[in-house]
């Protein structure tokens, strides 16, 4: 057809042909069968949209139909079809197990016991930039690839492979990213930009999936089952846990795995329980593939045990933060999974802070002020989020950073920007130890060609980790302008310069040297430095089971959140307003306020439509909510004011204290809101969202006396 | 690429259209492009009704108002008759998709979009509004029922156009009431809807009832029999809760993602509990 520059299909991919970080499961086109309906099978180039649309309209294919695994249930069943044949456990993708004390078998002898099952749903990031990117392949035989991506580096290794080249082939490079959450932690449209420019070499191709393509073939938060059974002595204290976790992962690892060991290690939240028995698993079926998606896991560990806590509360009669309180490990104490903390706490006096606020302690008069047919309710939850890659996978970034020719700082982020900011932070981590303003600075975004490995822009780490090495490689590069300008100005030591916005001083004679002279003055080799830091690994051993700590059990560093929402219900419809929303929060020291309060503000804006409207639906196999009209997110009407506070326990690890703020404003709006829900109606729905519909059913009729017949 | 044509008044209008018999007329377009880009309208070309100042008005004519089906929803809700008159449409059109929409969309597209869950529609019901259909051969009027054969289904002859509404707006003793339920506050399709007027004696007896819900059905539902049972009776509990029921009991709404017919039935009779707060006690 003319327009149409090439087909392709697996035939053509002459490297493996499969992508992935952990297992390496995914085709870039199908080459065996098809295991989900946004499977990429034949890529189709063509000179514009409208060839392009009418040559796939052409493509015939002919599919012979296998019977597909559809839910999680049906997956464990022993004759299941299997979703890889090659998994040695089947369509387990991986399951873990952390006991510790006499596990389930205290809760016999607790004094009280609840219990509580969850079903929650897939959830969609929508992020206002579908997956895109374009690339070329040089005259000189490098692939060129620019996308919107969360990790660079993983990315270059992944393409190379599966279309087999050498690594040095391939350059990847991330401009700012029209956001990611998670959804482009791993690669989208990276090998299929490959497999095409390389079948049109010397002319750029571009791939932008529209949002139903998006919706189709891109990844969503797990949907999970959850069964949690608490127990307590009557004096408040936790003893024992018994929690299942059933992660439905799709057809691909997709960091699956890691999610759901995630979710593990998070599934006794930051408490102290004796006994426990916590189990996770991580399903392969045909429906959507899930994979990283802020909070990884974690989210829905926190909506089981964040509701049981409240249960715990209500049957104990105690108020639900002080049940929260007294059970917080401390520091150098064990949370349930059994891992000491000893990273930087404040969760305790984030607890306190919201007990104090005035949504809190107001909470009485203001459920008592509800209008007609209206119940009003206030929940909390509370929550620790691990940050970075656990003992095994180096958590490690390179900085880089310049003296320009022209005497300008130029700071080389390894590390994507997806729209949180974190390249205004190295900036502003950089110009704090070399003192420079903005003016003074410049800023290379990530690149495998120009900027230094540093991994991914995810799981909380991103800041964390680059920003230690970058004041390493800042301090280098301080330490050398100072000694260069001191040799230059014939000054005794470098003690008597200072480093001012553009130029260095001697303070004692009044003598300057403008940066821009200097920069002439030194050579390339000494106007770079470099920083490197590999984050802090727990020593701790909660599990023996190797593969769990390969997928990143256990973490050392958390970040922590207490949340309240207040709610209000209508009798008559069951829709649910939220009415207030407070967060305080403790990741360690703040270098930007503003924008920590955005991450929380729109970690709660995603909470909330996870808890409250969004369900991205599939029934046999195929999408039901294809796009913007039919899966909802929260408007802006649907959010009310938030109010965010904050906890500084500076984190010796983190660059100047601080610790990653990214996911933990994820953790507990979902089960915040589901306790203000059951405060306002004394009953809870046990699938999510909670629809109107899910809450008139859990409400019933109260304002027919008795009910209708 | 489709050719825009741009009338910019009615005799204009009829002359491209003759030219271009094939030419699909619109107005914000907020309805027909989203039909276009999913491939389940195909338009040779389209004619922009928005320059059409003659159907831009908002009028008292006679004991009547006048709305023209080029107003935005926003120029109505904005607009003091609207607002003083009509409450019941006023505060639909509140709710009407979202600001962006209320700057684009029409009355008349609304009307001849003809969805089950138009918002404007329950409330033009109950107002017993009538639609005025402008064509090279002259004007017309239709009953709103009249007008609305079916979802998606309008009377409209070749080259016919909605010119506007008519509406006799009720007396200062009817009380106007409009509700309704989306699964979030803005770009919400109604799950369902209630329009209501009612007519309330100075001693809050109920004279008169006009109730009419969207989402129910294919098109607007009404129930003269939830509306008879509310006569002659207070806006108290007891008595709205009789006739929810016969409307609970009456409908016949569908499952699809947003809702079941179960909940759609169910809260469609509850919005009448609403009522009881202009009951007085
Ligand atoms: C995001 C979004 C949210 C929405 N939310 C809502 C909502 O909450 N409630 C709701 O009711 N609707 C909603 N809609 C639908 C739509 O906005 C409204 O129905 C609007 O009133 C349509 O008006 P329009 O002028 O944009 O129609 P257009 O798209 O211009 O036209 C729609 C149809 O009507 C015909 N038409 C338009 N004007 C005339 C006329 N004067 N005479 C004859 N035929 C005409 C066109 O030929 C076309 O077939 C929403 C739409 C979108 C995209």
């Amino acid at each position: 057809m003319p327009g149409v520059e090439a087909v392709l299909t697996h035939a053509q991919v002459r490297g493996s042909n499969r992508q992935g970080v952990i297992r390496k499961d995914q085709p870039v086109l199908v080459d065996d069968k098809v295991r989900h309906c946004g499977d990429a099978v034949a890529l189709v180039v063509a000179r514009d949209q409208g060839t392009l649309a009418a040559a796939l309209g052409l493509i015939e294919l002919e599919l012979e139909p296998l019977e597909p695994v559809l839910d999680m249930t049906r997956a464990l069943e022993p004759d299941a079809p299997l979703v890889h044949e090659d998994h040695p456990t089947g369509n387990i993708l991986l399951a873990g197990e952390l006991v510790s004390g006499r596990g389930q078998a205290a809760l016999a002898d607790c004094a009280q016991v609840v219990e509580l099952a969850l079903e929650l749903p897939r959830q969609e990031h929508a992020f206002l930039e579908t997956e895109a990117g374009w690339a070329i392949l040089t005259p000189e035989g490098t692939l060129e690839i620019v996308a919107s991506t969360q990790t660079p580096f993983r990315d270059r290794t992944e393409v190379a492979e599966a279309l087999g080249l050498e690594l040095e082939q391939v350059r990847v490079s991330a401009p700012y990213l029209g956001g990611g959450f998670g959804g482009k932690d791993g690669v989208t449209v990276q090998s299929l930009l490959g497999l095409a420019a390389l079948a049109c070499p010397g002319r750029p191709v571009k791939m932008w999936w529209s949002r139903e393509e998006s919706f189709l073939a891109g990844v969503k938060r797990h949907p999970a089952r959850l069964h949690y059974r608490l127990g307590a002595e009557s004096d408040g204290r936790l003893r024992a846990l018994d929690a299942d976790l059933c992660y439905d992962t799709g057809p691909y690892d997709h960091l699956g795995g890691v999610v759901m060991t995630l979710g593990l290690e998070h599934a006794g939240g930051p408490y102290r329980i004796e006994h426990v028995r916590l189990r996770a698993r991580a399903v392969y079926t045909n429906n959507p593939v899930s994979g990283p998606f802020r909070g990884f896991g974690v989210p829905q560990a926190a909506a089981a045990l964040e509701q049981a806590m409240d249960l715990m509360a209500q049957r104990l009669g105690l108020d639900p933060i002080e049940l929260r309180r007294r059970n917080l490990a401390r520091r150098g104490q064990r949370v349930a999974s059994g891992a000491r903390l000893d990273c930087s706490h404040g969760l305790e006096e984030c607890l306190q802070k919201l007990a104090g606020h005035q949504w809190w302690r107001g909470r009485g008069a203001w459920k008592a002020q509800a209008g007609p047919f209206k119940r009003r309710g206030v929940g909390v939850a509370a929550v620790m989020h691990g940050l970075g890659y656990g003992p095994v996978v180096p958590d490690v970034a390179n900085a880089k950073i310049e003296l320009t020719p022209q005497g300008k700082i130029r700071v080389y982020s390894g590390v994507a920007d997806m729209g949180q900011g974190n390249a205004s932070t190295c900036l502003q981590i950089a110009g704090q130890v070399l003192n420079q303003g903005l003016e003074n600075m410049e800023l290379v975004l990530p690149d495998t060609e120009r900027t230094l490995p540093s991994g991914s822009a995810s799981a909380s780490r991103t800041t964390f980790t680059y920003g230690q090495a970058l004041i390493a490689a800042s301090g280098q590069l301080r330490r050398r302008l100072l000694e260069r300008a001191a040799d230059l100005l014939f000054v005794a030591s470098a003690t008597e310069l200072a480093l001012l916005p553009g130029r260095v001083r001697h303070s004692a004679s009044g003598r300057e040297l403008p940066l821009a002279r200097l920069a002439a003055l030194m050579q390339e080799s000494e106007r770079v430095a470099v920083g490197r830091h590999r984050a802090p690994v727990s020593q701790e051993r909660p599990t023996a089971d190797e593969a769990l700590r390969l997928h990143g059990l256990p973490h050392a560093v958390f970040s922590f959140a207490t949340q309240l929402a207040a709610v209000e219900l209508d009798e008559l419809t069951g829709q649910v307003e939220l009415k207030g929303f407070v967060s305080v929060c403790d990741c360690g020291r703040l270098l930007n306020q503003q924008l920590a309060e955005q991450q929380m503000q729109g970690a709660m804006a995603q909470g909330l439509g996870y808890a409250l409207c969004e369900d991205f639906a599939v029934a046999g196999g195929r999408v039901q909510t294809p796009d913007l009209s039919t899966y909802l997110l929260p408007t802006s009407l649907d959010a009310p004011d938030m109010d965010s506070l904050w906890v500084q326990a500076h984190e010796p690890s983190g660059p100047f204290g601080l610790k990653g703020v990214g996911e933990v404003g994820m953790d507990g709006p979902l089960p915040a809101i589901s306790n203000a829900v059951a405060d306002a109606c004394g009953l809870r729905a046990q699938r999510f969202p909670l629809t109107p519909e899910r809450v008139l059913a859990v409400l019933g009729r109260p304002w027919a006396a008795g009910g209708r017949p | 690429m489709t050719a825009v044509l741009l009338p910019s008044g009615l005799e204009e209008l009829w002359a491209l259209w003759e030219q271009h018999p094939t030419a699909m007329p619109y107005a914000g377009g907020t309805d027909l492009l989203v039909r276009l880009r999913k491939g389940l309208a195909q338009a040779p070309a389209l004619i922009c009704l928005e320059r059409l100042k003659e159907l831009q008005c908002i009028e008292e004519r006679g004991p009547e108002l006048f709305l023209g089906a080029l107003c935005t929803h926003q120029e109505l809700l904005e607009h003091p008759l609207l607002r003083g008159r009509l409450p019941v449409l006023a505060q639909a059109l509140a709710v009407l998709g979202s600001p962006p929409i209320r700057h684009m969309g029409t009355l008349g597209g609304n009307l001849a979009t003809a969805s089950p869950a138009g918002d404007t529609l329950p409330p033009l019901y109950v107002l017993g509004a009538e639609v005025e259909l402008c064509s090279p051969a002259g004007v017309r009027r239709l009953s709103l029922t009249d007008f609305i054969r079916g979802p998606g289904q309008v009377t409209l002859g070749p080259r016919e156009i909605v010119g506007g509404v008519w509406v006799a707006p009720p007396s200062d003793s009817v009380r106007q009431h409009f509700e309704k339920v989306g699964l979030r506050k803005a770009l919400a399709i109604a799950v369902v809807s209630l329009a209501a007027l009612i007519d309330l004696t100075p001693q809050g007896v109920v004279r008169g009832a006009r109730l009419a819900w969207g989402s129910l059905g294919p098109t607007v539902v009404r129930s003269p029999r939830a509306e008879q049972a509310l006569l002659g009776g207070r806006l108290r509990l007891p008595e709205l809760r009789a006739a929810a029921d016969i409307v609970a009991d009456e409908a016949a709404p569908i499952d699809d993602l947003r809702a079941t017919a179960a909940y759609r039935r169910e809260v469609a009779g509850n919005l009448l509990l609403r009522l009881a707060q202009y009951g007085g006690g």
